[in-house]
């Protein structure tokens, strides 16, 4: 089983070269600033920014369109509820069923700053090594029990995952049908999340003390790993000033 | 159950992010008074995977099939740790699989999180009057998935249609947040069943799992 959010970071890129701490500021400022748009005169803005980080960043189009397909069903949601659901003003009529004007307009914005949000996280995750990213976020001060959780459960995800994978087909081959709800299937499912529960400890404890072997807790913090130079500050200064953009824009129309 | 991004004004999101430090806070600083912290780091971070994985198990509800939050069973096991395993899931989620979001992930933190906390102090109920024996663990253990489930799910649903920016009417606003919550009362009792059999299970096949409570 495997997630590839990282599926990319060979590539060479400005976005991938750029110093992993002030990728990580720049833009999750830029996300909140989408964020904050209210307006939706600044959406094509939003758009050609995203496409342009996008772009940039080198990433195939088809990495975007996978990663897109399950958001996707909630932006269906979405779309088909709120016009008829929200506003008074009616624009159109199906049947006895009225579209409105403000619940289009929310749909629009919903949509529009979702898709970019989207494409500017994948853009921020997907050009560099996922661990190189938590490691950018403990130099960035998260605190050491967090990031350290985050890396250890991120080494062992896959693995877990795929052991799931393993007892779900041993228990089809042994005659295990989970189609209909039935309170013995849930005890068995139940068992099932129960038995990988204690394999995981029980594999925990083996980690434990391999890490202890290896000096975990002892050892000197590594040093800074990460240099930014000239370049790398100057790109963080550009997109804090167009994030900036668009909430002051937001403010003004 | 989690809050896609660009749903919420950003005034929410960042309230969500303020609200989920202090709560951060708080956990790693009780994590911090137990005797050894950092013994319980790895265990706590692989069983964060773990649950992680536990919640793709899907359970057949016809004519779909529906999987678990499993918050409250967090809460049980991890104690403190349920909040950062809740913090780091949410994560890992928004990431890899575009489920939730970045900007939301403050917001989905209380969502989920606090509700955990309180069950880890439901489920702790069950040590009072002597040892807990298996129908008690059956017991808070259901208290404990049922109650996590309904408060996230109360929660989801108020932020969700309080904050949605669009005109929804009041009348409108109310009579989909009851809808919604009673769909999802049946979801809450297979919760709470699936927390109860998995604390069972534990108690009689590793009880130190649920040692911290």
């Amino acid at each position: 089983m495997r997630f590839g959010i990282d599926q990319y970071p060979y590539l060479d890129s400005p976005l991938h070269r750029w110093d992993p701490r002030l990728k990580l500021i720049g833009l999750m400022v830029l996300i909140f600033a989408f964020s904050f748009v209210g307006s939706l005169y600044l959406l094509p803005a939003m758009v050609l920014v995203t496409a342009i980080v996008y772009v940039i960043s080198r990433l195939p189009v088809s990495f975007m369109l996978t990663r897109l397909r399950y958001p996707s069903i909630f932006l269906l949601v979405v779309v088909l509820l709120l016009p008829f659901l929200s506003g008074e003003t009616v624009v159109a009529s199906i049947g006895p069923l009225d579209i409105h004007r403000e619940g289009l307009v929310a749909v629009l914005l919903i949509a529009i700053r979702f898709l970019c949000i989207l494409t500017v996280g994948l853009v921020m995750f997907g050009t560099g090594p996922f661990l190189t990213t938590l490691k950018a976020m403990r130099a960035l001060g998260l605190p050491a029990i967090l990031t350290d959780m985050a890396l250890l459960a991120f080494r062992y995800l896959h693995e877990i995952g795929d052991y799931l994978h393993r007892m779900e087909t041993a228990m089809k081959l042994r005659g295990f049908r989970g189609r209909r709800f039935s309170w013995r299937g849930l005890k068995v499912l139940a068992w099932l999340g129960g038995s990988i529960l204690v394999r995981s400890y029980e594999r925990s404890e083996w980690v434990y003390k391999a890490m202890i072997v290896r000096g975990y807790g002892h050892a000197r913090p590594p040093e800074d790993e990460f240099r930014a130079d000239t370049t790398d500050i100057l790109a963080l200064l550009g997109i804090i000033l167009v994030a900036a953009g668009f909430v002051v824009g937001d403010i003004l129309l | 159950m989690h809050i896609p991004d660009g749903v919420l004004p950003a005034a929410v999101c960042g309230a969500g992010y303020a609200a989920s430090v202090p709560v951060a806070w708080y956990s790693l600083r009780k994590i911090n008074q137990e005797q050894n912290p950092r013994e319980n780091i790895p265990k706590a971070a692989i069983l964060t995977a773990a649950f992680f994985v536990v919640s793709w198990i899907h359970i057949p509800v016809p004519p779909t099939s529906v999987h678990l939050v499993l918050n409250g069973l967090l809460g049980a096991v991890l104690g403190y740790y349920a909040f950062p395993a809740i913090l780091i899931g949410l994560f890992f989620q928004a990431v890899m699989f575009q489920h939730g979001g970045l900007t939301t992930l403050g917001v989905n933190a209380i969502i989920m999180g606090v509700p955990a906390l309180l069950s880890y102090h439901i489920f702790r109920m069950r040590n009072i009057g002597g040892e807990a024996d298996r129908i008690k663990t059956g017991i808070f253990g259901f208290f404990a998935g049922l109650s996590s489930i309904a408060l996230s799910t109360v929660l989801f649903l108020v932020i969700l249609i309080y904050f949605i920016p669009a005109g929804l009417d009041v009348e409108v606003e109310r009579s989909a947040i009851y809808t919604l919550a009673l769909a999802h009362v049946p979801l809450m009792f297979i919760e709470g069943t699936f927390t109860a059999m998995v604390t069972i299970f534990l108690q009689r096949v590793r009880p130190l799992l649920l040692a911290r409570s």
